[in-house]
């Protein structure tokens, strides 16, 4: 019996917290499931009265084209993910595997570095990214997004790498493999798991990431990220919620999915940092 | 032996750390002597004006900015508290529930840290909406308000909405955090003070908070920074209005930068965010170096 109880009990807690969590995004699907022009249509009911896939086409076709947007957005976060694991993975090896002065420094520098906020730094980012030619395109929003990545993954992969044995590497360095392959044959392959959840959580930081975007992108689709995008549509389109609900939606999708998926390298990674001291 | 390896560690270090050099540590300097420049984004470097702390006197001297700061701090006061009793209630509750619903009740709460700060700001500004707003049926429905609320254009209300959909987020992140800590917390203690006829409030107050208070003060502080420097909610929720109720350092700091285009006086809006970030900043560093050992 007081088994029961706590399972009902526990349904009822799961169900609020589900409430809290997801009605928002179930409110915006609804919004985009009704036939435009309708969704400002009283009274309101917590299901769609028809379903109409019209504003999907709508964000689809051309004028929105936010497949493009989405598409910017998975090469971006794609060339930021290997490029922040690259550096950061090298750099993580030295501070968590070799000896040398001042690696603690360089990882609480490194980390520092890290809690920049964005503001301070976009303005001359701003000017760089214009001297070198890069507005408005995507290039322009890599490079300092590799940057904005490395000071986390550095943490996570080092940390990785120093719960790792030593006796593969020893070994190796005893063959007289060069470093480099040392890294790249032994040691990249045994921390694959903190690579992954480091690459997760990049990957998902960079798609979402906007004030770059907003700035470097200048207004123009070629470089607009889905962020970027959504935000004009909801500038554009104030009355016009369907159409804007469909563009949230569908880029949401991908990184809802990821999330989803590697749910547990996400958690793991996220408390990789808080819990340790 | 030992010199090569330094060599080695250096050779290793340089790449990542050119790519901070390069668009962090040395925008970092640049926004601090473009403070100190009457700096139009038009105007070429050379010809821009130096004016000393000027930029800095006008900027402390001017009702905008106190106005930008006080509502800055207190939304981080706010969003911060509540976002830890929310994260809390929600990091317990996957430990409480029975187990078959546990996998479930994580992967809830992972979806609205999933979702991009300034796409939920799109969200909330439909679910905000007066008239078909989902918010506004809502108050209506629970006797919250007679008539629906205008969230966005009253003032005060606006205040709350811009907490209340950065809270959102915020919650689910720090639920994460203090699961990771909750995790770590030995469930034999909890069993043999349950034994011993300690009710559940006791339990938490005494074993599990105390246990999990270096997870706590970290989650705080994560949160303060990221609460200090809000940007995105702002600009797309509200763009900072009714008038400039809503505006965050951070926010004005932009409009400085890309709308009025002074960057020296962004700058110096920006190098004040600074200074509160990197005391706080230092200070975590600080805490955290004496554990930073590996081998």
């Amino acid at each position: 019996m007081r088994r029961f109880l706590h399972l009902m009990a526990s349904l009822v807690v799961t169900a609020a917290v589900a409430v809290f969590s997801l009605l928002p995004l179930y409110w915006i699907v609804l919004t985009s499931l009704k036939r435009p022009g309708t969704e400002f249509r009283l009274p309101l009911r917590p299901w769609p009265a028809e379903v109409s896939l019209e504003s999907y086409r709508t964000v689809l076709g051309p004028g929105f084209e936010v497949q493009h947007a989405i598409r910017n957005s998975l090469i971006v976060s794609s060339a930021v993910t290997v490029g922040a694991l690259l550096l950061a993975g090298l750099a993580a090896y030295a501070i968590a595997r070799l000896r040398f002065r001042y690696r603690v420094q360089s990882l609480a520098l490194i980390q520092l570095a890290g809690m920049t906020p964005p503001i301070v730094v976009i303005a001359p980012t701003f000017v760089l990214i214009r001297s070198l030619g890069l507005l408005s395109t995507l290039p322009g929003l890599i490079l300092p997004n590799i940057a904005y990545s490395i000071p986390l993954s550095t943490w996570l992969i080092a940390s990785y790498f120093a719960n790792l044995p030593f006796d593969l590497e020893d070994a190796a360095q005893t063959d007289g493999w060069p470093p480099w392959q040392v890294f790249f044959r032994v040691m990249l392959p045994l921390a694959a798991p903190g690579f992954f959840s480091a690459g997760v959580l990049v990957f998902l930081g960079s798609w979402g990431e906007f004030m770059l975007a907003l700035t470097v992108s200048m207004g123009l689709p070629e470089a607009q990220t889905a962020p970027v995008a959504i935000m004009g549509f909801t500038q554009a389109f104030q009355l016009q919620w369907a159409w804007v609900s469909a563009g949230i939606v569908l880029s949401l999708l991908p990184v809802i999915a990821l999330v989803l998926l590697f749910q547990r390298a996400v958690v793991q990674g996220l408390t990789t940092g808080a819990v340790r001291y | 032996m030992r010199r090569r390896e330094t060599t080695i560690a250096l050779l290793f270090l340089a790449p990542a750390f050119a790519a901070l050099a390069v668009f962090l540590f040395y925008p970092i300097v640049q926004t601090a002597i473009y403070s100190l420049f009457d700096l139009q984004y038009t105007t070429r470097w050379r010809q821009a004006a130096f004016v000393g702390l000027d930029n800095y006197r006008q900027v402390l001297s001017s009702r905008a900015f106190w106005g930008a700061m006080g509502f800055t701090l207190l939304f981080t006061a706010a969003a911060v508290a509540l976002e830890f009793v929310l994260g809390l209630a929600m990091a317990l509750a996957t430990f409480w529930v029975a187990p078959p619903l546990r996998g479930v009740l994580r992967a809830i709460i992972v979806v609205p840290w999933a979702i991009p700060p300034i796409i939920q700001a799109s969200m909330w500004r439909w679910l905000f909406n007066t008239d078909v707003g989902l918010m506004a049926a809502l108050a209506v429905g629970l006797g919250l308000a007679e008539r629906p609320p205008l969230f966005l254009a009253d003032p005060r209300l606006a205040v709350l909405s811009v907490i209340l959909a950065y809270v959102w987020r915020g919650s689910a992140i720090t639920a994460i955090f203090l699961m990771g800590g909750l995790a770590m917390v030995p469930q034999h203690l909890l069993d043999a003070a349950k034994v011993d006829g300690a009710r559940a409030w006791m339990r938490l107050r005494r074993i599990t908070l105390p246990l999990i208070l270096p997870t706590i003060l970290v989650v705080l502080l994560f949160r303060t920074l990221d609460a200090l420097r809000v940007f995105d909610i702002v600009y797309g929720l509200t763009g900072g209005g009714p008038g400039t109720t809503t505006e965050t350092l951070s926010s004005f700091a932009y409009k400085f930068y890309f709308t009025f285009v002074q960057f020296g006086r962004g700058s110096a809006y920006a190098l004040v965010i600074y200074g509160m970030v990197l005391a706080l900043s230092l200070a975590y560093v600080r805490r955290i170096l004496p554990h930073l050992r590996f081998r």
